[in-house]
């Protein structure tokens, strides 16, 4: 995808500056203590990308630094050790053995909260303060004008959460507003066709609304478990999508 | 000379499980302790051994028809006795292995050996190889294994290595070693390391990648 200056880093650029708004109310709520884990994981991530690309005489990208910030808003709380452990499996086994961003699976940064989710079932999760919902709107914004975020995913996910919410907002949670836009509309892991999308999105919305319905636990689990169970469905929705449009296209054509 | 190299070569260079990718069943089933992979390991090696002098003894006998049913039979009877053995002296090992001991009639690694290597070969070199094979399983089974209860216990063979927390000790458990998903993660990560270092076991790639779009057009 290069139209222009439509390189990979420019998308890259734009969701770091769309990752802003959120990141200062974060901070501003978390102090030194959340901003020291940000460079902690900037930092590990950094050295990881940079050994990987050194080694593949690949360019670095930017767009490792969203999935850091994200790693630091949302992992839960472990000792710096299992936290270095989580990054580290987060960044290689998530998306540098597979070639680097825009050619894996799943997102790192959900691979790593996951990881430390799984890895230590007694860590507590952060709790996401109101803020962080309402900073997601204008991170939103951003990338919708710039046509970074696929609007089918957002409006999928939205539908089916109010809806399931029964026509309120009670669903829609901090966690859940961060993790559908900064990881569940990441281009690089949702799927790609347009039918693919919506089925994406609304998959999203009715996992999110289901693990709610039946799960005591904290909102942002339920909004990273879902959104790692839709990235690994995402290819299955998309060769669904081709399938169905091919059918259509042979009884139409012949 | 040739023996020793028949004896060498599946334990690195042929390796069934990271280069053949056989047997993973029981690699992942059984390694959340090293005691569990170590026995596990015994019982396939000597089994495959037994059954590999065996099936090359009786080779010009029998006929190619039959040849898969009486190899089974024979991996199934050694078996029988290698879990009455596990039974009678390890009993509390045997029911951690549970099932898992039964299964190496059916573990590709075995029938793969006897197949393809005992049948054509007189005794010694078949058991040779047999036993390259066992000690090459193993070898994979006591890495993963000792990774997997350091990780996940902090402990080696019941020994404490790292004092936990629930100890007072500073070694916070990955209780997700003890499950079977790290099992796969250290595998992959084992066959990658290998691979890297020996560029000639990577398989050739069935798809022809499109050519990488650079970042400036």
């Amino acid at each position: 995808m290069i139209r222009g200056i439509w390189t990979r880093e420019t998308v890259a650029m734009v969701f770091l500056a769309a990752v802003l708004p959120v990141a200062v109310s974060w901070i501003w709520d978390e102090g030194v203590l959340g901003t020291g884990r940000l460079v902690f994981v900037l930092v590990l991530a950094g050295l990881w990308q940079a050994l990987f690309t050194f080694f593949r005489a690949q360019p670095p990208s930017a767009a490792g630094a969203v999935s850091a910030f994200a790693i630091a808003v949302l992992a839960p709380e472990v000792g710096p050790l299992q936290f270095a452990i989580g990054v580290s499996f987060g960044f290689v086994f998530g998306e540098l053995v597979f070639g680097g961003w825009g050619r894996s699976v799943l997102s790192p940064a959900v691979v790593t909260i996951m990881f430390l989710g799984f890895g230590f079932p007694v860590a507590d999760w952060p709790h996401l303060p109101v803020q962080i919902g309402w900073a997601t709107i204008p991170a939103a914004a951003i990338l919708l004008f710039f046509g970074v975020l696929p609007w089918r995913v957002l409006v999928g996910a939205l539908v089916v959460l109010i809806a399931a919410g029964g026509f309120n907002f009670d669903l829609l949670t901090s966690a859940v507003a961060f993790v559908l836009v900064f990881l569940v509309c990441d281009p690089a892991v949702s799927a790609s066709t347009p039918l693919g999308r919506w089925l994406y999105g609304a998959l999203f919305g009715a996992l999110t609304a289901l693990f709610a319905a039946f799960w005591e636990t904290a909102p942002v689990q339920i909004a990273v478990s879902a959104a790692l169970l839709v990235s690994l469905a995402a290819p299955l929705l998309d060769e669904m999508a081709i399938a169905l449009w091919q059918a259509v296209r042979r009884y139409r054509h012949g | 000379m040739r023996l020793w190299g028949t004896l060498t070569d599946p334990i690195l260079r042929q390796n069934p499980v990271t280069l053949q990718i056989l047997g993973i069943c029981s690699a992942l089933a059984v390694t959340t302790t090293l005691a569990a992979a170590i026995t596990m390991s015994a019982a396939l090696t000597a089994v495959i051994v037994a059954a590999a002098g065996i099936i090359s003894l009786i080779r010009r006998h029998l006929p190619s028809s039959i040849r898969l049913i009486v190899q089974i039979i024979i991996v199934a009877s050694l078996v029988i006795v290698v879990d009455q053995f596990l039974q009678a002296f390890f009993f509390e090992m045997s029911q951690r292995l549970s099932v898992f001991v039964s299964l190496i009639a059916t573990n590709c690694v075995v029938l793969g050996r006897t197949e393809s290597f005992s049948l054509h070969n007189p005794p010694v070199p078949a058991m040779t190889d047999a036993l390259g094979n066992g000690l090459g399983y193993s070898l994979v089974l006591v890495i993963i294994g000792s990774v997997r209860e350091l990780f996940g216990q902090g402990t080696l063979l019941g020994t404490e290595v790292f004092r936990t927390t629930e100890q007072g000790g500073w070694f916070e458990p990955l209780s997700l070693m003890l499950l079977a998903p790290s099992a796969f993660f250290l595998l992959g990560g084992l066959v990658w390391a290998i691979r890297s270092w020996r560029v000639e076991q990577v398989e050739v790639s069935e798809h022809a990648l499109a050519p990488a779009e650079e970042t400036r057009g």
